[in-house]
């Protein structure tokens, strides 16, 4: 048990669940915008939190394995350039696009699509990094290099398409459109086949008995809204992301205790002493602030006479 | 395209302190702007009145976009500085410098949290007074950012919390007696902290209160005009405010400079030599180990060195190896830094003079009109500043610890992509100060009129 890693992983885990419903959401605002009032009503307020899961990650990795910044600026530094347009191209046009008032060539239904354009494609950027991170595709860790030609082995094609899948599959339980209710069971169905299979082929160590609670978790989901009794449980947005943060947390033996195609120890390249001490203790008082926060908006979000004032 | 490592230095230099400037302009704006729109909401309680109220609501949506740019802006600085200094990157992660990041996103849960009940939220609240609450929450997480932030530059200038010698003579690979929480506390941390905060928040405000000044005399709205009079009596008050404590705190940081960093003093002060009685330089060069060209104020360095710090003799830049010297241009930015300052305290004490002989600032149209080029000269003033800061120190990214050229990745692969982030900087930053302007022009204007 690497407390650290658990940390940086339930970080990602939360930035991960925020960043799929968003792609959820803009997959939805490209292809059915007159019916957006109710992806915006979930966007609008999310993406900055959004961001701020990702900040986390980001840092909290940094802090707990010093010993990869060289190697990870060596091999991901271009992917990551694009993944920070990207990220500044989207958080720019979803700011721009709520208060914009129509006049000339700009108008909220552009710079919400040229959100979504982004969003999407930065979700695949994400998808080819971690991809690299689980499998190893493309990464040449002798020579400190990644290569896209050499990335794109069939396990990575069917990580990102099983996963896609997924996120189709279960976009309309957060979004709860009950006309496509009866597509959601078999898509996510199809799509967990797929996820599994990329990680087999990808590595066939992959594949451990844990991988059963992920899967398990999904199909919960999915089976919860093809009933209509119980699809209020998994429509409510707080409960669907606390499940899906929970699914991609329980997929953390994909890069622990190795990652990176099995060649990269995690352990080993965590920090200790000292500053493995000061990561708790800050831990620990973030995430009572974080807590606390959230209480807090938990409690004013729901007691809102009609939700956010948009 | 292969590019040799000297240049790919260069430009990797370059981009960074590309990235880092654009950064900074949105960031000024965000503190001025959070910390009127607070002030705004408590005056709209404390005076039930409406154009307050509607000034702070319309400031607010303009905030939103200004978060989303600049929290955007602020993870590209924090990846690009792994992908561009990755060796200086390992050295924070494993000291206690990486603890100040690791705060600073605590602070910006705080502010984002609090950011999204404020906006989205603002009629959920029972009582006024808990809303204005919420603002103070999104004050506090953006100035402890800033400050956050602000700390960890001033362990690049004066590092603590590990081995130094240790590290240095182990080629870089050893690091112990680390000390995880003294990077909170180096010996320039205050005066730094408080020199940056103040200074950019008196930037920011200068640029907001010129966009209110300019409508102010443009419009011919009695009702836009009402808002924008009481815009600028916040900000001409914080403008003074700020002037006043960024010399002060100025001051204080130069002080802070003679004891701890003497050779970016030097280089400031463009002493050559050490001595008991220097003069005070400006505009002048070094040419040979020789100051020419520039003016000099007798003994008035010896006398301020004396006044802020006690210390009585003056370092010289014939003190240190000539291949630590910084680029002494920042003598320069150092002066055109601290008479721009002069210059903009000149202004406003016209303004504080005519706000105390009762006549109102903001509607001579001279002084309106004055506040647009004072407000270049302010972001001028404050991208000079950290130019010098972050020059002054050069080659070093961690004083006498690491020098850039040893912190770099000089990967000839960074380039097509470096490219790419300096021309999307320079569409996002203009484009985004168009849309403050349009989207707080755009907003409902019903309770101005």
């Amino acid at each position: 048990m690497n407390g650290i890693f658990t940390v940086n992983y339930a970080a990602f885990s939360m930035f991960s669940a925020l960043l799929i419903t968003e792609i959820m959401g803009a997959v939805g605002l490209l292809i059915a915008w007159p019916s957006r009032s109710k992806v915006l009503d979930y966007l609008v307020p999310i993406w900055e939190v959004t961001g701020t899961f990702g900040a986390l990650w980001v840092v909290t990795g940094d802090f707990a394995y010093p010993a990869l910044l060289v190697p990870v600026a060596a091999l991901f530094t271009p992917l990551l350039i694009v993944f920070l347009i990207l990220f500044v191209a989207r958080n720019t046009s979803i700011s721009f696009a709520e208060f914009i008032t129509k006049r000339g060539w700009l108008d909220e239904e552009k710079l919400y699509k040229s959100y979504a354009v982004s969003t999407v494609v930065l979700g695949l950027v994400v998808l080819v990094l971690l991809s690299a991170l689980v499998g190893g595709q493309g990464v040449n860790l002798t020579a400190g290099s990644f290569s896209i030609a050499s990335w794109a082995t069939a396990g990575s094609v069917v990580f990102i398409v099983g996963t896609l899948l997924l996120a189709v599959g279960l976009a309309p339980v957060l979004f709860d459109l009950s006309a496509l209710r009866s597509l959601v069971l078999p898509l996510t169905a199809f799509g967990i086949i797929l996820s599994v299979l990329s990680y087999w082929l990808m590595s066939p160590g992959l594949i451990t008995p844990w991988m059963t609670a992920p899967v398990l978790l999904t199909l919960v989901v999915a089976s919860l809204y093809t009933w209509r009794r119980t699809s209020r449980i998994v429509t409510n947005k707080a409960v669907f992301l606390a499940v899906l943060s929970v699914i991609i947390f329980s997929l953390q033996p994909l890069v622990y205790p190795k990652a990176i195609g099995q060649a990269l120890s995690i352990d080993a390249v965590t920090t200790t002493g000292p500053m493995a001490d000061a990561f708790f203790t800050i831990t620990a008082v973030g995430g009572l602030l974080l807590a606390l926060m959230l209480v807090l908006y938990v409690r004013i979000a729901i007691r809102g006479p009609n939700g956010p004032d948009l | 395209m292969a590019v040799d490592p000297v240049s790919m230095l260069s430009f990797v230099r370059f981009l960074f302190a590309f990235t880092i400037g654009s950064h900074i302009l949105l960031v000024s704006t965000s503190i001025a702007l959070v910390i009127l729109i607070s002030v705004s909401e408590f005056l709209s309680i404390r005076k039930q009145d409406p154009v307050y109220e509607a000034l702070a609501r319309r400031l607010s949506k303009v905030f939103v976009i200004s978060f989303g740019v600049g929290t955007a802006s602020g993870i590209v600085m924090a990846v690009e500085l792994v992908g561009l200094f990755p060796s200086f990157m390992t050295l924070v992660s494993s000291t206690g410098a990486v603890v100040l990041l690791y705060a600073e996103v605590s602070a910006f849960f705080l502010e984002v949290l609090a950011l999204v009940l404020y906006v989205y939220y603002w009629n959920s609240f029972r009582k006024r007074y808990y809303h204005w609450i919420t603002s103070l929450f999104v004050v506090f997480g953006t100035l402890a950012s800033a400050v956050l932030i602000t700390m960890l530059n001033a362990w690049m200038n004066t590092p603590n919390g590990f081995d130094v010698s240790a590290f240095i003579s182990s080629g870089f690979n050893t690091i112990t007696d680390v000390e995880p929480f003294a990077a909170f506390l180096t010996v320039s941390t205050v005066a730094q902290v408080f020199h940056v905060l103040v200074t950019t928040l008196f930037a920011g405000t200068m640029v907001i209160g010129a966009y209110f000044a300019y409508w102010f005399v443009k419009s011919g709205d009695a009702g836009e005009k009402a808002m924008y009079s009481r815009a600028l009596k916040i900000l001409g008050a914080v403008a003074i405010i700020t002037i006043i404590l960024s010399g002060i705190s100025g001051s204080e940081e130069m002080g802070s400079l003679l004891v701890h960093q003497p050779l970016k003093y030097a280089a400031l002060d463009a002493n050559t030599v050490p001595g008991t009685n220097l003069p005070d330089h400006f505009f002048g060069s070094i040419v040979n180990g020789s100051y020419v060209g520039g003016i000099s104020v007798p003994g008035m360095q010896a006398l301020l060195a004396r006044f802020e710090t006690g210390v009585t003799i003056l370092p010289g830049l014939s003190q240190f190896p000539a291949n630590t010297w910084p680029p002494l241009l920042v003598s320069t930015t150092f002066n055109v830094m601290t008479v721009g300052g002069l210059v903009l305290g000149l202004f406003l004490f016209i303004y504080f003079a005519s706000f105390v002989m009762k006549r109102r600032p903001y509607e001579s149209r001279r002084l309106l009109y004055l506040w647009v080029p004072a407000a270049v000269l302010a972001m001028i003033v404050y991208e000079l500043g950290w130019a010098t800061d972050e020059v002054g120190r050069q080659p070093w990214i961690v004083y006498n610890v690491m020098t850039v050229a040893q912190a770099a990745n000089t990967s000839d692969a960074l380039l097509i992509p470096g490219i790419v982030i300096v021309l999307f900087y320079l569409a996002v930053v203009p484009f985004t100060f168009y849309l403050y302007s349009r989207v707080f022009r755009g907003s409902d204007r019903g309770a101005t009129k």
